[in-house]
């Protein structure tokens, strides 16, 4: 069954709104802004994409954020303006399923939660920042704010995340489960996680980002929210998902026909690169991470870039591409009836793929 | 509601504080056995001291480079699998070349609940990187699947303490679509310091062994552990007997409150139902119910309630005081649980419960019952306001 894509919202660092976005696709370009950590007294700067929550309060009151953290915010924006995008703001909800990815869950609140009894005892610890820590409070936030009590799933599996979620989108709609899936990933910074991706690649993260020197560390930290209204509908704003497809390649590799355009999820992690190396020998590939950064719901903006290329029926030139690249992308055409691909690769050969169509 | 075609489950799994084998687990809880103390695998400055229910001591990892690989969450989940699979008369030879499916529901084993890390990194000392490695390399659906070097799809559900249900929903319905042939699906958890931290601090916690429905309840045990059934579709099942059926699996939030079930469980109701259209069952056919029972207040009342309303006198009991409450393991370990009773034709005494609360309206067994039907229903609920329900099946044999 075709899955039709009636709406997307979003929040990343090019802004907040498939306008936005589709500037960036447009200019190419997105300026990173600068992180700041303090850390044992040391202040270390990076580069980094931020999402911005301005225009939140349209959908929400500020009172009724008090207790909602920056990874539910993002969720809950990006949620509301998807639905906007679709013309659902006001529909009836009482079969609309909500399904969300996140490669690491609300990183700032486990650790605050951490703090909390660390730095006061045990008997101390927070009951808020504990409650707000499990992983599906961003999806309990997004039901509880529709007043939805269709199905709701949550789904961690790092750069998985995105792909292996919205199979599960696919099966509640083909199935018959409910009647719309809101759709969405995320994932946020923090401190922790900076200090770990320095250790881990030190200079390789500091950009400027190259999807396609796939063998160089060249990540750049990220983050945002995307979300997507999904429906049975044969008729779609956004064109259609026709299959999603988990594996893993190195135990039986990817089958791509020659016809397939393929939108990559290289993000300037050498450990994935030598996969997309593979693939990109052989199939016309494009890459967008440049214009959001790399964290494993980018994998949510890549399926944004192809929805936005389906409605214009068009792909997009890959986004300030620097450096030496052993490949090069696809040059920027019309779809027509080509078909369109986003692809996702884990560090051991794992892969989502997701068809599209218009 | 579409309806769904029963699928067989063809091997279990389990191993929590009441035994480090399924077989383990039924014998100890039909003896009437538990074993809650206070943690010993960790400690806090915390001036109450909660019962829990560990592993006893002899749990074997099912392989011995997994020890500073993998986390906990990642070994129970693997020693389950490894249990089920062998049930089910597969291994990973024999696997290979199948498209085999992995769907696991966890709590803590996606979480950075990396407490030893973070305190040196708050602190003067360098943090271990490696506590992080570990962490980067432990989510339990892709472990499962990289071990056994499987091709298809994987999937780690974290709906709080629904996942494991979740999680055999989900891959069911993998195999009724075609997007594999053999499904691994449960729910696996570790017992661990922040959860402990967590859960105290949310004051639903008992000093005490847990007393699931009783009046006088105080609150839960946290446990540990792993259930994992294996699932297959009916092209390479071909003749082999199945020790159950999945025959409807439902879903539905409460959209209430994060950490506490609605007050008329409309989301468990909403769950029931679509289970129940699902499986094409009517309530009057279920022989028993495997409540989520954990021993709260609030959520034994609300499942009492329902229980009441929607399956009046049908025996239930809460299996959380033999094993503790194994957050995303539950509904795995309940599920194997659940059709190894249905084999039996016994269920359990619900350990705990002495005294009923006028309150929660119903009643659970309180020795070992003897069942006749074929089917029962097994349920979770969680913090976000999930609600999960199985309708299981009678087994072949």
């Amino acid at each position: 069954m075709r899955i039709g894509i009636q709406g997307i919202g979003l929040t990343g660092g090019f802004g907040s709104s498939v306008d936005s976005l589709h500037a960036a696709l447009c200019s190419g370009t997105v300026v990173t802004q600068q992180g700041r950590v303090e850390h044992n007294g040391l202040i270390d700067t990076f580069p980094a994409y931020q999402a911005s929550l301005d225009g939140l309060d349209e959908f929400i009151p500020k009172r009724a954020l008090r207790r909602i953290d920056h990874c539910s915010r993002m969720t809950l924006f990006a949620a509301h303006l998807a639905l906007k995008d679709a013309g659902m703001a006001e529909a009836d909800r009482s079969r609309l399923g909500v399904i969300i990815a996140s490669g690491y869950g609300p990183l700032k609140t486990t650790f605050d939660f951490l703090d909390s009894y660390l730095d006061f005892g045990y008997a101390c610890s927070s009951p808020t920042h504990f409650s707000n820590s499990v992983h599906n409070a961003a999806a309990a936030h997004v039901s509880m704010q529709l007043k939805t009590t269709a199905p709701s799933l949550t789904v961690t599996q790092f750069e998985m995340s995105v792909p292996s979620a919205l199979l599960t989108a696919r099966q509640w709609l083909t199935e018959g489960r409910v009647d719309q899936v809101l759709f969405g990933a995320v994932d946020e910074q923090c401190d922790v996680l900076r200090y770990c991706r320095q250790q881990f690649f030190g200079d390789g993260e500091q950009g400027p980002l190259q999807p396609f020197a796939f063998d160089t560390q060249s990540a750049v930290v990220g983050e945002g929210a995307v979300f997507f209204l999904l429906t049975r509908d044969e008729t779609a704003i956004y064109g259609h998902i026709d299959e999603v497809k988990l594996g893993n390649h190195a135990v039986s590799p990817i089958k791509i026909s020659q016809d397939e355009s393929l939108i990559i999820g290289a993000d300037g992690h050498k450990e994935c690169g030598q996969w997309y190396a593979q693939v990109a020998k052989k199939h016309a590939t494009s890459a967008y991470t440049p214009l959001y950064g790399s964290f494993p719901a980018a994998a949510g903006f890549d399926l944004a870039v192809a929805a936005l290329s389906m409605r214009e029926n068009r792909l997009f030139v890959s986004p300030e591409l620097t450096g030496a690249m052993p490949l090069t992308p696809t040059e920027p055409h019309p779809l027509d009836d080509a078909k369109l691909a986003s692809l996702k690769f884990g560090k051991s050969g794992e892969y989502g793929l997701i068809r599209m169509s218009r | 509601m579409p309806v769904q075609a029963p699928i067989a489950i063809t091997g279990l799994g389990a191993l929590c504080g009441a035994g480090l084998t399924l077989s383990e687990c039924m014998e100890s809880m039909f003896r009437g056995e538990r074993h809650p103390h206070p943690p010993i695998r960790f400690a806090t400055d915390h001036p109450v001291s909660y019962l829990v229910l560990e592993l006893r001591d002899g749990f074997k990892l099912p392989l011995d480079e997994s020890e500073d690989v993998y986390s906990r969450t990642c070994q129970l989940a693997l020693a389950a699998a490894l249990e089920a699979l062998a049930d089910a008369g597969w291994n990973a030879e024999t696997l290979r070349g199948k498209r085999v499916g992995v769907a696991v529901g966890t709590t803590v084993g996606c979480a950075l609940n990396c407490d030893d890390f973070y305190r040196d990194y708050k602190g003067e000392s360098e943090p271990d990187l490696g506590i992080m490695q570990r962490f980067l390399r432990s989510n339990p659906a892709a472990v499962i699947a990289r071990q056994l070097q499987l091709d298809g799809p994987v999937q780690t559900v974290v709906n709080a303490c629904s996942s494991g249900t979740d999680a055999i929903g989900i891959g069911a319905s993998w195999l009724r679509t075609g997007a594999c042939d053999i499904v691994i699906a449960g729910g696996a958890d570790e017992l661990l310091r922040v959860t402990y931290a967590g859960f105290s601090s949310l004051m639903i916690t008992d000093t005490e062994p847990c007393r699931p429905f009783d009046i006088s309840r105080k609150g839960l045990n946290l446990g540990e552990g792993a259930g994992i059934l294996v699932l297959e579709s009916d092209n390479v099942r071909r003749d082999k007997k199945a020790q159950g059926y999945l025959l409807g699996y439902g879903s539905a939030c409460d959209a209430y409150h994060l950490t506490a079930p609605h007050p008329d469980g409309v989301g468990l109701k909403l769950a029931m139902h679509e289970a129940f259209t699902a499986a094409q069952v009517a309530p009057a056919d279920i022989t028993f119910v495997n409540t989520h029972g954990t021993g709260t207040p609030d959520n034994d009342r609300v499942e009492g309630r329902v229980l009441s309303e929607v399956l009046p006198g049908v025996p239930f009991l809460s299996t959380k005081g033999y094993t503790g409450h194994t957050l995303g393991a539950a509904g795995g370990l309940e599920a194997a649980f659940t059709v190894a009773s249905l084999q039996r034709g016994e269920i359990s005494s619900s350990i705990g419960f002495a005294n009923p609360d006028p309150a929660v309206i119903s009643t659970p067994v309180t020795q070992n019952t003897r069942i006749d039907g074929k089917i029962a229903l097994s349920e979770s609920l969680a913090f976000g306001g999930n609600n999960a329900v199985l309708i299981l099946g009678k087994g072949d044999h």
